[in-house]
């Protein structure tokens, strides 16, 4: 049966998430068989895809970190996923107990599960909402609530972006939300990369999540870096996630292996 | 999600070791030995670790204190190593690799790095090893499960949501199905459904149930002059004072300016008028929209019945077959549903669709009534009168038929067929001696109103052979005074060709004889209820105004006919006051034209 217009869309679990597939990458128990036979098929295809992901997760940490050096106060985690473990509330509210952190992620499941999480925390919350809306995420009641425009805020879209196909028009939504933010804003992304890959690999990595809700859009760093239009990349630009402000020398070691780009940029003005 | 329990400060069991550090136990930072250093980039990359490298060493460090103080003491305590275990997975170590890499390294390292010494080292090892790989896998256990569960509880949760929000949409959905969007009352469907259910729920057969249909007056003036946005916040406004007026019963709009009241369990017909009263002081209220007042008033149609052998689509359509009564009655009113007269209508209405058919089959037919001379009684003319024989109502008179033929146009048609015919017939009749009579036919206002009469009539004239002033038109007074410039201009058209046109009923309407002097008109048929009149002597007054109005037509050069003489006495008056010619059943009645020519000859 067709489905009529006007019924919002299900909860379909016999379908793998990203969002689960990445929490199991990461090494926790948040999914379900479907989620770990595609995890599992993505690793036997490429077998650091759990290093990548755990690179991405701790580009993700250093970068907070380094937004809470830098004073920010408030951030809008679009793509937020499956509350694992350091989330970007508990690292930015581990520095600094008065930030405030909006989530936002489209998968219900991965909603439903922050929601629990963060019961209790009046200084986070979660949205249900697309990236490829951004008017409404800036417009949500809890957005507005949580976070002051007018004031510096952190956009992280980190591991989010190879989800977003150049037909919903990337850079124009990443524009509608630099426009919403005041000056001394930054904005964080990351995502999976196929420089220096081989044509197989990439080719079984997009095989395997077509048969998710989000199909996978492999860039380049060029086009990345590109996404970062109107903000000032802060050092050392866009890199491999691993160099970007390593901790201690060796975490930069074999970078590329992390398959994933990433950068921070400021709203300069 | 969460930070680790303990990851601050875990006290350790027993003395400290001699080989640790002072204060390792209180968390303080004190840099971490090889050994620990070595366990960190052995677990590193098994799991996502939240911490940074140096913060993953201070732990581990904390940890090896811990199991170096465990060898040293006496006894040798498990349950440390169950703690560490522990421990390790709280602070996210917590895959299968980790606790192999940890085992791993413990064993191969740890005493040696830590260069502990002891006979049997390497026994109180093995069981401490033993204790924390039995910590880990119970805490790794655990945890899988608690995650396991919130992920289900959160897909639960999410899956129930989604259900809450597609019934509220369907809600949504429902809603705007069965709701009128302008002014939010029930649509069509609803009332239909409400309608269907009160009818046909057991037991109901019993109860009565009524239905109001109710149509504002003129509203169509309403809209026209003010607009239509005017128009519609009137019927917000009227749709509100219904609902408020009629709390308790369901209100619907059916479309434009239609509503309709169901009323369930009613005590009988007495209910239903109290609930159109109610209803129709409701509209009465004048109403400010847009700066406007506007006073509109309404009609009303009830039904009201047993519910036993009704059916919602014959309850709709006599409530809506009464509320024309209402509105032909003059409107302002309510209406009672009347069966008989119900029928009727419906008869009617059922012979009217059967004119088509009834032309194709050549079911009707031409009777003719002459029209005689009041001087020599010579039949100058004769009237058309159409017949039908019916298949199954034998035959029909015209006032069964023709009323609706109007109504609905087919007048049109079988107008043209009696024109037809009576051309056709009338060409054929000659007498031995005078001239032959013209023929009569009445024409309805639509026919004259159509543009192509005249080509019509000429195009008849032309095929049949009639001579134009053998044939007479006969168009009433209603129909000349309701007809524009136009058809005005074809019938003179057809007067110049030769044509005669005659006023029917004259007197029955205005009776304005002024207008008469700009028309192409040649006769004057003087309505039967004057003629009537005459009949009883003491009726002088019906006789002076008989006698002025022939007079008149006289000096406008008419000829006059006077309609339903019965009488030998009433055509002996009539011609006493100089009227030309008399139709009725005195002058003989309608029948075959060859009957009237056979006694003329
Ligand atoms: C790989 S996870 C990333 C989680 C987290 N940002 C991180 O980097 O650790 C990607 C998440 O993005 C979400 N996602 C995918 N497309 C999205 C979109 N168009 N709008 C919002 N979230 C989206 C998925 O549901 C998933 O939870």
């Amino acid at each position: 049966m067709q489905r009529p217009d006007w019924a919002p869309d299900g909860i379909d679990i016999e379908r793998p998430s990203v969002a689960r597939m990445y929490d199991y990458y990461l090494g926790g128990s948040h999914n379900f068989a479907v989620d770990r036979a595609a995890a599992q098929a993505m690793v036997a295809a490429v077998p650091e895809a759990p290093l990548m992901a755990q690179a991405n997760r701790a580009f993700l940490r250093r970068a907070v970190q380094f937004l809470t050096d830098a004073g920010v106060r408030q951030f809008l985690d679009i793509g937020s996923g499956i509350p694992t473990v350091g989330n970007v509330h508990e690292i930015a509210q581990r520095n600094a107990p008065d930030a405030r952190v909006v989530y936002v992620d489209v998968d219900p499941v991965a909603v439903a599960h922050s929601r629990e999480i963060l019961d209790g925390n009046d200084r986070a919350a979660v949205v249900q909402e697309d990236l490829r809306h951004p008017e409404r995420i800036l417009t949500h009641p809890d957005v507005r609530r949580l976070l002051d425009f007018d004031r510096p805020v952190a956009v992280m879209v980190v591991a989010v972006l190879h989800f977003v196909s150049d037909d919903d028009r990337p850079a124009e939504l990443l524009r509608t939300l630099r426009a919403a933010l005041a000056p001394g804003s930054y904005l964080v992304l990351s995502q999976a990369s196929a420089d220096g890959r081989s044509d197989e690999e990439r080719a079984e990595a997009e095989r395997i999540y077509r048969s998710t809700d989000n199909p996978l859009w492999i860039r380049s760093r060029g086009e990345l870096a590109a996404l970062f239009d109107g903000f000032e990349l802060v050092e050392p630009g866009v890199v491999w996630v691993p160099q970007w402000r390593p901790e201690s020398a060796d975490g930069a070691e074999d970078a590329e292996r992390s398959a994933f780009i990433g950068g921070v940029g400021r709203l300069g003005g | 999600m969460g930070e680790p329990p303990g990851a601050t400060a875990v006290p350790v069991a027993g003395p400290p070791a001699a080989t640790a550090a002072p204060g390792a136990t209180g968390g303080r930072a004190h840099r971490p030995s090889a050994f620990a250093r070595a366990w960190a980039k052995a677990v590193s990359g098994t799991s996502y670790l939240p911490m940074t490298q140096a913060q993953l060493e201070a732990l581990l460090q904390r940890l090896t204190d811990q199991l170096a103080a465990a060898l040293a003491a006496e006894p040798l305590d498990l349950r440390v190593g169950h703690r560490v275990g522990t421990e390790l997975v709280a602070a996210h170590i917590a895959s299968a690799e980790g606790l192999g890499r940890t085992v791993e390294v413990v064993q191969l390292r740890l005493v040696r790095d830590l260069g502990l010494v002891a006979d049997d080292v390497e026994d109180r090892l093995a069981r401490l090893l033993a204790a924390v790989a039995t910590g880990y896998a119970r805490a790794l256990r655990d945890r899988t499960l608690d995650e396991q569960e919130s992920i289900r509880r959160a897909a639960m949760t999410a899956r129930a949501q989604a259900e809450r929000a597609l019934r509220a949409s369907e809600a949504r959905f429902r809603h705007q199905a069965t709701h009128d969007p302008l002014t939010g009352l029930p649509n069509r469907t609803l009332f239909t459904e409400r309608l269907t259910a009160a009818i046909n729920s057991p037991g109901r057969g019993a109860e009565r149930v009524g239905v109001c249909f109710l149509d504002l007056d003129r509203f169509k003036v309403v809209n026209d002059s003010h607009g239509h946005r005017t128009g519609d916040a009137l019927l917000v406004i009227v749709a509100d004072r219904l609902r408020r007026a009629l709390d308790g019963y369901l209100v619907a709009r059916l479309g434009g300016d239609e509503f309709v009241i169901l009323v369930e369990h009613t005590g009988g017909t007495d209910d239903m008028v109290a609930v159109a009263e109610a209803a129709l002081a409701a509209v009465r209220e004048p109403a400010v929209v847009d700066g406007h007042e506007l006073t509109v008033s309404a009609s009303v149609g009830i039904v009201e019945r047993q519910v036993a052998g009704a059916s919602p689509g014959d309850l709709m359509r006599a409530a809506d077959s009464t509320l024309h009564w209402a509105k032909a009655a003059g409107g302002v009113r309510w209406a009672l549903y009347d069966a008989d007269r119900d029928r009727q209508e419906l008869a009617r209405h059922a012979l009217s669709a059967a004119i088509p058919a009834a032309l194709e089959r050549g079911e009707f037919y031409l009777d003719y009534q002459p029209l005689a001379s009041l001087h020599d009684g010579r039949v100058v003319g004769v009237e058309a009168l159409v017949r039908w024989r019916h298949p199954e109502l034998g035959v029909l008179r015209p006032d069964s038929f023709i009323g609706l033929a109007e109504e609905t146009g087919l007048i049109v048609p079988l107008g043209g067929w009696v024109l037809a015919e009576a051309c056709r017939q009338a060409e054929s009749w000659s007498t031995a001696g005078g001239a032959a009579p013209y023929v009569s036919v009445n024409l309805a206002v639509r026919q004259v109103d159509r543009p192509g009469l005249v080509q019509e009539v000429h195009g008849l004239l032309r095929h049949t052979g009639l001579p134009p002033e053998r044939l007479q038109l006969e168009i009433t007074e209603s129909t000349m005074m309701s007809t524009a410039a136009e058809p005005v201009r074809a019938l003179r058209v057809l007067a110049d060709l030769g044509v005669r046109i005659a006023i029917d009923d004259f007197g029955t309407g205005y009776c304005n004889l002024a207008y008469l002097r700009d028309l192409p008109v040649t006769e004057l048929k003087v309505a039967g209820e004057f003629v009537a009149g005459l009949r009883a002597p003491e009726t002088r007054a019906d006789e002076r105004i008989l006698a002025s109005l022939v007079s008149l037509a006289h000096a406008l050069d008419l000829t006059v006919t006077a309609e339903g003489v019965e009488t030998a006495g009433q055509a002996e008056r009539l011609r006493a006051i100089g009227c030309d010619a008399g139709q009725g059943w005195h002058f003989g009645r309608p029948e075959p034209a060859e009957r009237i020519l056979e006694r003329i000859r």
